[in-house]
């Protein structure tokens, strides 16, 4: 029979990329393990948010419902009270234990109990007991502080009037005046949080690509299945980038669905609420999405230069958990030194993409060349991962070992 | 055709190849005889174009495998002592991944798949994922692999280990008929019965030299012996080779 040469239809890279990715389509496990972790972070994110806004919006005064035992006694204490928006309900002579049980069920933020001779000691200007039952247990402690502060002025509004009728002033009581002034505005608190959360979107350009770029390199080898591949008739080159392009596509969905959903949460909730703003468009995500697609890219290829050299699967993951954090250092440091954004950040993998992110949900107005430049630090940057690992499947040392 | 002349490759201090030089014709089968450790895996992978070789020359139908290793490795079916399957892949989809990197496609392709399938005796495992397959099973798919894309040249590495009779039989009327295609066979193994039966020619290499060439019978009248077992020890010059 006659040998007949077809011409080649794909690319051979091609073939590689569409064996590989398929391959890591079917381990179920994995797969599962990465859409989880890709979903659950912003989840999480808009979780955490969503509290601190209904926190912050949570009527403060409104609502407190005390209840009163012996209200009659004191009238003008209970005016006050009404007066500062504390709902007051009387109730008739109670038990320690009914009481207990009010609280408990959460009837009532407090208890408050004239005891009968309460009017007698105001009377005779002895400290008249007022005993106030709570909860400490419950979330209600704003409140009964609340309750606490509008006694104390109470207290204070009595003595003063009765130092007057003996002539003293009653300033004599407040030898000083303390004033308080916190300059922390609610946004500029949250501006700090949302920054350093957004850092943690790109995670899954590192975490997604990790089980293809091992099982397909050091796997590979550990089945010693290497061998028969790099006997076929395809370049070192395209063997790598098949492996590298299903390792990185794999990453590239991760990121993009991380950050998508994260500017969907984050433009649903009323951020304005607790002095916030995501002033990300979905033109501007679509753009950070683009250009973050290199740094997908040079994880994957980072990691297939770093697992080809491992002879099993398992001592690939323990090389390449060592490093997982590595991309993640800059931008802590930053973080931590509090360093002004500068130009060279955006020359670093990762920082660049957690930087410009970051810049864009500031509100600030980017130019063109933050973006050229971190979609180019990372394509370079995975360039030479790539021509490295190339390099390294051909040397004789790497077949030896194969 | 393939021409190794005075090959020799050196690993830091150690000699893998010493002087290896032969000739396998079309239409044959080469034996390829030598003890543990002699250079049959190195020699295989020089062929390739996987290593390259320090001295001497390799022409596979006029190729250096050093200068062209792709349109050398098109040419050839390589069986490799490890079977390379992947878990996840049916054995068909395995196929097509190999058939498409030799620049297979189509109809063509899935044509050729039920064509070695049927002449190897697989086609019930054919559309399985190869997971849980046995050892015959598996170099079934791996000798799948290396006759698909219909090479002139096969270099095989013990393929009749782990099968069954039936396999066996099924394998040897497989090289029967590429040989009469007019392929160029070389089969390393270590089953002295397998060389008298079917292989025209053998060449015995021990510590890395080519020790002798020639039909069995003639092996055996050089030696002056008449088995080709011992004919083999003969010539190899210990018997510690065999038990190595």
């Amino acid at each position: 029979m006659k040998v007949t040469h077809k011409p080649t239809y794909k690319p051979r890279f091609l073939v590689v990329f569409l064996k590989e990715f398929r391959e890591a389509l079917r381990d179920r496990r994995s797969l599962g393990l990465l859409l989880l972790f890709t979903i659950m972070y912003p989840l999480m994110l808009g979780y955490i948010l969503n509290q601190q806004i209904k926190r912050a919006t949570r009527p403060e005064r409104e609502g407190i419902a005390m209840s009163v035992i012996g209200a009659d006694k004191a009238l003008t204490l209970m005016a006050l009270l009404k007066q500062k928006n504390v709902t007051v309900t009387p109730l008739p002579p109670t038990s320690d234990a009914q009481i207990d049980v009010l609280l408990r069920d959460r009837k009532t933020v407090a208890v408050m109990r004239l005891p009968d001779n309460f009017t007698v000691d105001y009377a005779a200007m002895r400290p008249a007991k007022i005993e106030l039952w709570f909860d400490s247990a419950s979330d209600t402690d704003a409140r009964r502080r609340d309750i606490e502060e509008i006694l104390q002025a109470y207290s204070a509004n009595i003595a003063g009037a009765r130092l007057l009728a003996h002539g003293v002033s009653p300033a004599t009581m407040a030898p000083i005046k303390l004033q308080r002034y916190d300059t922390g505005s609610n946004a500029a608190r949250s501006a700090g949080l949302i920054g350093s959360i957004l850092g943690f979107l790109f995670f899954p350009a590192v975490m997604c690509c990790l089980s293809s770029a091992v099982d397909s390199t050091a796997g590979e080898r550990e089945r010693r299945s290497m061998e028969v591949l790099m006997s076929q008739p395809a370049h070192a080159w395209e063997l790598i980038a098949g492996k590298w392009l299903a390792a990185g596509t794999l990453s590239i969905i991760g990121v993009t669905v991380a950050l998508a959903l994260a500017h969907g949460i984050l433009m649903w909730l009323p951020l304005e609420e607790i002095g916030m703003s995501w002033r990300v468009t979905s033109l501007d995500l679509a753009l950070v999405c683009l250009v973050s697609v290199p740094l997908s890219l040079f994880a994957a290829g980072l990691q297939i230069a770093i697992a080809m050299n491992a002879k099993s699967f398992k001592e690939a993951q323990s090389m390449l958990s060592l490093i997982m954090m590595v991309p993640m250092i800059p931008g802590f440091a930053v973080s931590m030194l509090e360093l002004k954004t500068a130009t060279w950040m955006y020359l670093v993998p990762m920082l660049s993409n957690q930087t410009l992110l970051r810049e864009i949900a500031k509100g600030e107005n980017i130019a063109a060349l933050p973006f050229v430049l971190t979609f180019a630090s990372s394509a370079v940057a995975a360039g030479i991962a790539v021509a490295f690992a190339s390099w390294r499947m051909k040397s004789e040392r790497y077949v030896l070992a194969v | 055709m393939i021409e190794v002349t005075e090959v020799r490759k050196q690993f830091g201090a150690v000699q893998a190849l010493g002087g290896v030089s032969f000739t396998a014709r079309d239409g044959q089968i080469t034996a390829l005889l030598g003890p543990n450790g002699a250079g049959k895996t190195t020699l295989l992978r020089l062929l390739v174009g996987l290593l390259k070789r320090d001295h001497g020359s390799i022409a596979i139908d006029g190729v250096d495998p050093a200068v062209n290793p792709i349109a050398v490795r098109a040419n050839i079916g390589f069986l490799t002592d490890q079977f390379g399957l992947y878990d996840r892949l049916s054995t068909r989809e395995y196929l097509a991944y190999f058939g498409e990197l030799h620049g297979m496609s189509g109809k063509t392709l899935s044509a050729r798949i039920d064509e070695v399938s049927h002449l190897l005796q697989m086609d019930d495992i054919l559309e399985r994922r190869s997971k849980g397959f046995s050892q015959g099973q598996r170099i079934k798919v791996a000798m799948a692999r290396t006759l698909l894309h219909r090479p002139r040249h096969l270099l095989l590495d013990e393929p009749s280990r782990g099968l069954d009779v039936m396999s066996t039989r099924a394998l040897r009327h497989a090289l029967a008929a590429l040989r009469a295609e007019g392929c160029c066979v070389i089969m390393a193994t270590h089953v002295m019965q397998e060389v008298s039966h079917l292989c025209d020619d053998v060449i015995v290499i021990a510590k890395g030299h080519t020790v002798a060439q020639g039909s069995p019978t003639q092996l055996c009248e050089r030696t002056g012996i008449v088995n080709l077992e011992d004919a083999f020890v003969s010539l190899v010059g210990t018997d510690e080779g065999m038990l190595a």
